[in-house]
C-alpha cells in the first residue's frame, strides 16, 4: 500500500510537469493569438515598434510559449528531481476542503452585504469546525477577533470596512 | 383595504412634505448630525490627499464634528467619484475633494457610469495651484517665445506625472495651441519626473508649483511662465502664459484646482453649513500658511459659479483629449 | 560648531523622544498587520503632526516608516503573510525557519539586521547625502533601464530547482503587471473593460494571496496531523550566527542605501537584490529558501537599508522617492519648510536635530522590536487550526482595506489559488513576484528612454553608469550559465 502510493507519486510528477506545460502552452497560445491582438489597443501612428503597448506583452507571451514547450519536453524526458518532494502530501477529508471553500465564498459573496463582522464570525466558525477545534472557549475568538479587528480598522485606522447589513 | 392604503399613503406623503418643509426652514446649525466623511479619490500621499487631510483637520473645528478622510483610489479619480455618484446611506454627510482629475477623467475615460456635472452639488473651490512652465537651468531658452520658436523645427520632450494628469494635459494643450513639436514622457508621479527635469533629460515641464518652487528659488530650474490667469504672488517676475499674446496662448489658463463636491441629494442645510465652515477655514492663519507653502491661492468660486467653472474645464479637456488622441 | 546649542535645544525635547517612540511602536504594529501598510499609517498620522513642533512631527513620521519596514517581517516569518511588500523576500527563509521551530531566531535575525542596516543607512544619509544625491540626479531613464535589467537577472538565482519553471513564473508575473492602462498612450491592456483593473492589479492582495492563502488551502486539504505540543518559537540568534551573517548584512545595507538614494526603485527590489547577492556568495547557498539565517538577514538588511537613504533625495533635492517620503514632504510643507538645497542653508540646525532623532530611532527600533518579538513569537506556538482562520480574516480585511474594494478580496483569493497551484506544480512564487514588480519598470524606462532620445538607441550606452550596469548584467548572466554547467557536472559525476 505504502509502496504503491509512493511509486504513484513518482509517476504523477512527470505527468504533472507535462500537464502544467500543456496548460501554460494553451494559455500562451490564447494570449498570442487572441488576447494580445484583441484586448490591447494600439495607436494608429507609431514611431518605433518598441513604443507599442503590444510590444512587451507580445514578447512575453511568445517567451511563455517557448518555455512551456521546454517544460513539456523536460517533463517527458528528464527524470524527476529531489526538489519535487515538497509537492506531495496525503489528502485529508473532502468535507473539510468543501467547508474551506464555503468559508472563502462567504467572504467574497457576503462581505459587502452582511458586513465585515458577521462574515468574519461566520467564516471563522466554519473553519474552526472544519478542522475541528474541540476546546469550546476558543470559539469565543471567532467572535472577539472579527469584532475587535473591525473596530480597530474602522475607528483607529479609518478604513471604512462595511459594518452592518443594510 | 384600498382606503387604508390610500390613507397611509396620504399620511406618509404629508409627513414627508412636513419633513421637507421643516428641512428647508432649518438653519445650518442642524447639519452635520454625525461624522462627516471626506472622500479622497486618490491613494494616500498625493497632493490631493495631503491637502484634504489639512482641510479636514481645520473643518473639524469649523463644523464641530468629526471629519474622516477616506481614500478611494482607482482609475484616475473615477472609481471614488463614481461611488459617490451612486449616493447611498451616508450621501448627506459625504464630501469629495475634486481636482482636475474630475474633469480630465471624465474627458478621457469612456462610458463613465456618472455625469461629472449633473450628479453632483458643487460646494466650493478651496484652493488653486498654478502650474509652472519650467526648463532646466542648463536650457538655452529664456522666454516662452524662444522656446516655441525652437520647438517649431526641433522636437521637445516634456515630462509629466502620468497620463491624464493636469501636468500632462497642460503640456498637450500647449502643444496644440502653439503647434510645437513635443513628445510627452510619462513618469510615475511628479517626484519621479523631477530628476529627469533637473538632469536635463527632458526639455520642459508644466509642473505643479509646490513641486518645483524650491528648485526655481535655488536656480536649478528656470520658470518661463505660470499657467494661471494672473501672475502668482510667489513668482511675481514670471509672466503668465496668457500674457504672451502670441501663438494662441491667450487661451491658455489652467490651474490645479481643488474643491469640495457632494452627491446631488446633498441637503440644503449641509450646503449652507459647509460654505460657512469653509469661509471660516479659509480665513484661518494655518490655512493661509499652508496655501502659501503650496504657492497656491485661495479658491475663487463657489456654488453655481464653481459648477460653471467645472463645465468649462470639462469642455476644454475634452477638446484637448480628442486632439491629442488620448482616450482610454 | 557655533549653533550646536541650537541643535541640541531643538533636539532635546521630551516631545521628540515621545514622537519617535510612538512612531516606531505604531509602525511595527501597523506594519505587522497584513494590508495595513506603513504608507497608510503615515498618511493617517499626518494630521496629528499639524499641531506639533516640526522636528517632532517629522520624527513621528520617520519613526512610523522605520517601524513599518521592520514590522512587515514579523508576520512574514510567523504566518507567511508579508505585512508589507518589502518583507515578501524575508519570508522565503523566515517562514521555513519558523516551521522548523526557529521562529524566535528568525525574528531576532530580522531585527538585528534591520537595526544594523538602518544604522548604516542613517550614516549614509548624514555624511554622504551630497554625493549620493548626485548619483540620483545622474540616474535617468536609460540608467534605470539597465538597473532593472540587472535586477531581472536575479530571477535566475531565485529560480531554485527548475530554471524553466522559474522563468515561466517571471514571465507570468511580467504579463500580469502589464494589465491596466498603458503608461504612454493610456490605452487599455487586458482590462476587459473592467474599471477595477485599470489601475493595474493591486499589489497587496496579490502578495497576500500568493503567499498566505496557499498555506491555508494546503492546511485544509492535508490529512490532519496531530498537533505536537512543543515550544515552536525556539531560541534566539547566537553571536556566532550574527557574525556569520555580518558580511551579508553590511553588503545588503549598502545595496539598500544605493537603491534608496535613487528615487522610485523601492525597498522590495533592494531586498531581493540583497538576498540573491548573499545567496550567490554564501557557502550555504543550497540552504537558501529552506530556512537559512543568512537569507533572512540579507533580505531585511536590503529592505531597511533603504529607509534612511530615501530621505537623501528628499532632504537634499526635495525629491520624494516613494509615497511615504511624499507624505513626509507634505508634513515639511505644512510646517513652512521646503526640503531641498535651500533648507540646508536656512534651517541647518533643524536638519541636524532631525539627524540626531533619526539616529535615535534605530536604537528605539531595537528596544521596541525586542519587546515585540517576546510576544509575537508566541504566535508560532498557536495550533494552526486556530491560527489560520484568524489569519484568513486578517488577510480578507487587509485586502479590502487597501482600496476599499470587494474586488480586491476576489483578487486575493484568485491569487491564493494561483499560489496553491504554483506550490503543487513546483513553480516558484518569488520570480513571479519579481517579474510583477520589475515588469512595468522595465517597460516604462525603456520607452521613456526612447521618448527622450526621440528613438535614438545610442541613449542606452550614453555614460559610465549605463556601462557599469551593462557590465554587471551580462556578468551576472555569464556567472549563472557558468554555475549551471558546473553544478550539472558535479551532479553527473557521482552517478556515472
Amino acid at each position: 500500500m505504502l509502496f504503491s502510493g509512493l511509486s504513484n507519486v513518482k509517476q504523477i510528477k512527470d505527468t504533472l510537469d507535462v500537464i502544467t506545460g500543456i496548460v501554460l502552452l494553451l494559455l500562451s497560445l490564447m494570449l498570442v493569438l487572441y488576447l494580445v491582438p484583441n484586448y490591447i489597443g494600439e495607436p494608429a501612428i507609431l514611431q518605433n515598434p518598441m513604443m507599442s503597448p503590444r510590444w512587451l506583452p507580445n514578447i512575453v507571451s511568445w517567451l511563455m510559449l517557448a518555455f512551456s514547450v521546454l517544460l513539456i519536453l523536460q517533463g517527458l524526458l528528464v527524470a524527476n528531481k529531489s526538489e519535487n518532494d515538497e509537492r506531495k502530501f496525503i489528502k485529508g477529508s473532502f468535507r473539510r476542503f468543501v467547508i474551506m471553500v464555503i468559508a472563502f465564498l462567504v467572504y467574497v459573496l457576503f462581505f459587502e452585504t452582511l458586513g465585515a463582522i458577521l462574515t468574519g464570525i461566520l467564516a471563522t466558525v466554519l473553519l474552526f469546525l472544519a478542522h475541528p477545534v474541540r476546546t469550546w472557549w476558543v470559539y469565543s475568538f471567532a467572535v472577539a477577533f472579527p469584532v475587535g479587528v473591525t473596530l480597530l480598522f474602522v475607528n483607529v485606522m479609518n478604513v471604512p470596512l462595511p459594518l452592518m447589513p443594510y | 383595504m384600498k382606503k387604508i392604503v390610500s390613507a397611509t399613503c396620504i399620511a406618509a406623503c404629508s409627513s414627508t412634505l412636513l419633513l421637507a418643509a421643516s428641512l428647508s426652514t432649518a438653519n445650518a446649525a442642524d447639519w452635520p448630525t454625525g461624522d462627516v466623511r471626506l472622500v479622497v479619490p486618490y491613494a494616500p500621499g498625493g497632493t490631493t490627499d495631503v491637502l484634504s487631510r489639512r482641510v479636514a483637520d481645520l473643518l473639524q473645528d469649523a463644523l464641530d464634528a468629526n471629519v474622516i478622510v477616506e481614500n478611494r483610489p482607482g482609475a484616475g479619480s473615477t472609481v471614488g467619484t463614481g461611488r459617490l455618484a451612486r449616493g447611498g446611506r451616508d450621501a448627506d454627510h459625504t464630501l469629495l475633494m475634486a481636482s482636475p482629475g474630475h474633469t480630465i477623467g471624465a474627458a478621457i475615460y469612456p462610458d463613465l457610469a456618472y455625469d461629472p456635472v449633473e450628479d453632483f452639488v458643487f460646494i466650493q473651490n478651496i484652493i488653486d495651484i498654478p502650474n509652472v512652465m519650467v526648463v532646466p537651468a542648463s536650457s538655452p531658452y529664456n522666454t516662452v517665445v524662444e522656446f516655441i520658436e525652437a520647438a517649431q523645427d526641433e522636437n521637445m520632450a516634456f515630462s509629466h506625472s502620468g497620463v491624464g494628469s493636469s501636468i500632462h494635459m497642460s503640456g498637450e494643450l500647449f502643444k496644440t495651441l502653439t503647434g510645437s513639436q513635443m513628445t510627452a514622457v510619462p513618469f510615475a508621479g511628479s517626484g519621479a519626473a523631477l530628476p529627469a527635469l533637473l538632469g536635463g533629460d527632458v526639455d520642459v515641464s508644466f509642473e505643479n508649483m509646490p513641486t518645483v518652487y524650491s528648485h526655481i528659488k535655488s536656480g536649478d530650474l528656470r520658470a518661463l511662465a505660470v499657467t494661471s490667469a494672473e501672475r502668482s504672488p510667489y513668482l511675481p517676475e514670471v509672466p503668465t502664459l496668457s500674457e504672451i499674446g502670441e501663438y494662441n496662448l491667450d487661451q491658455f489658463t489652467t490651474t490645479a484646482w481643488f474643491g469640495l463636491i457632494a452627491h446631488k441629494s446633498f441637503p440644503e442645510e449641509g450646503y449652507e453649513a459647509m460654505q460657512e465652515a469653509l469661509d471660516e477655514v479659509m480665513e484661518r492663519q494655518e490655512f493661509q500658511d499652508f496655501a502659501e507653502q503650496l504657492g497656491a491661492q485661495a479658491g475663487q468660486v463657489e456654488g453655481e459659479a464653481f459648477k460653471q467653472f467645472v463645465i468649462d474645464d470639462l469642455a476644454r479637456w475634452e477638446e484637448v483629449a480628442q486632439q491629442a488622441g488620448i482616450s482610454q | 560648531m557655533e549653533n550646536l546649542s541650537e541643535v541640541l535645544q531643538l533636539f532635546l525635547s521630551i516631545d521628540n523622544f515621545i514622537a519617535i517612540a510612538l512612531g516606531v511602536v505604531i509602525g511595527v504594529t501597523v506594519g505587522s498587520i497584513p494590508g495595513l501598510t506603513a504608507t497608510m499609517a503615515v498618511a493617517l498620522a499626518l494630521p496629528f503632526t499639524f499641531s506639533m513642533q516640526p522636528v517632532a512631527a517629522i520624527l513621528l513620521l520617520v519613526g512610523i516608516y522605520k517601524g513599518g519596514m521592520y514590522g512587515g517581517s514579523i508576520t512574514a516569518i510567523l504566518i507567511r503573510t508579508p505585512g508589507s511588500p518589502a518583507s515578501a523576500c524575508t519570508l522565503l527563509d523566515g517562514y521555513p525557519m519558523a516551521q522548523q521551530g526557529n521562529a524566535k531566531k528568525a525574528l531576532k535575525t530580522a531585527l538585528f539586521s534591520s537595526v544594523i542596516a538602518d544604522f548604516i543607512s542613517n550614516i549614509a544619509l548624514i555624511f554622504f547625502a551630497a554625493y549620493l544625491a548626485k548619483i540620483a540626479l545622474n540616474f535617468g531613464a536609460p540608467e534605470f533601464f539597465w538597473l532593472i535589467c540587472f535586477s531581472l537577472t536575479i530571477i535566475i538565482s531565485l529560480a531554485s530547482g527548475s530554471m524553466v519553471k522559474g522563468l515561466l513564473a517571471a514571465l507570468m508575473g511580467i504579463l500580469l503587471s502589464l494589465v491596466g492602462l498603458d503608461s504612454v498612450f493610456g490605452s487599455q491592456r487586458l482590462t476587459f473593460g473592467n474599471y477595477n483593473l485599470m489601475d493595474s492589479i493591486s499589489f497587496i492582495p496579490l502578495l497576500i494571496g500568493l503567499f498566505a492563502i496557499p498555506e491555508i488551502i494546503e492546511f485544509y486539504r492535508k490529512k490532519a496531523l496531530p498537533h505536537i505540543k512543543a515550544k515552536a518559537s525556539g531560541v534566539g540568534m547566537t553571536l556566532a550566527e550574527l557574525k556569520r551573517c555580518m558580511k551579508s548584512i553590511v553588503r545588503g545595507s549598502l545595496i539598500g542605501v544605493i537603491i534608496g538614494a535613487i528615487p522610485g526603485t523601492g525597498a522590495t527590489a533592494a531586498a531581493f537584490i540583497s538576498y540573491s547577492d548573499a545567496r550567490r556568495r554564501s557557502p550555504n547557498k543550497d540552504n537558501f529558501g529552506k530556512g537559512e539565517v543568512e537569507g533572512v538577514a540579507a533580505a531585511e538588511a536590503g529592505n531597511n537599508g533603504v529607509a534612511g537613504a530615501t530621505l537623501i533625495p528628499l532632504l537634499s533635492l526635495g525629491i520624494p522617492g516613494d509615497v511615504i517620503t511624499a507624505i513626509i514632504l507634505g508634513a515639511f510643507m505644512v510646517h513652512g519648510l521646503t526640503p531641498g538645497p535651500i533648507m540646508f542653508q536656512e534651517n541647518l540646525s533643524l536638519i541636524y536635530a532631525l539627524f540626531l532623532g533619526i539616529m535615535l530611532s534605530s536604537l528605539i527600533l531595537l528596544v521596541v522590536g525586542n519587546a515585540a518579538i517576546k510576544y509575537f513569537s508566541l504566535i508560532a506556538d498557536i495550533p494552526k487550526s486556530i491560527l489560520f482562520p484568524i489569519v484568513l480574516m486578517f488577510c480578507v480585511y487587509g485586502a479590502y482595506a487597501v482600496n476599499n474594494m470587494t474586488f480586491d478580496i476576489w483578487l486575493m483569493l484568485a491569487f491564493g489559488v494561483v499560489g496553491y497551484l504554483f506550490n503543487r506544480t513546483g513553480i516558484p512564487a518569488a520570480p513571479f513576484l519579481i517579474g510583477f514588480i520589475l515588469g512595468p519598470m522595465f517597460e516604462d524606462n525603456l520607452r521613456r528612454s526612447l521618448l527622450i532620445s526621440n528613438g535614438d538607441m545610442s541613449i542606452f550606452v550614453r555614460g559610465p553608469i549605463t556601462w557599469f550596469f551593462i557590465a554587471i548584467t551580462f556578468g551576472s548572466i555569464a556567472f549563472a550559465i557558468f554555475r549551471f554547467f558546473k553544478d550539472r557536472n558535479a551532479k553527473l559525476k557521482p552517478t556515472s
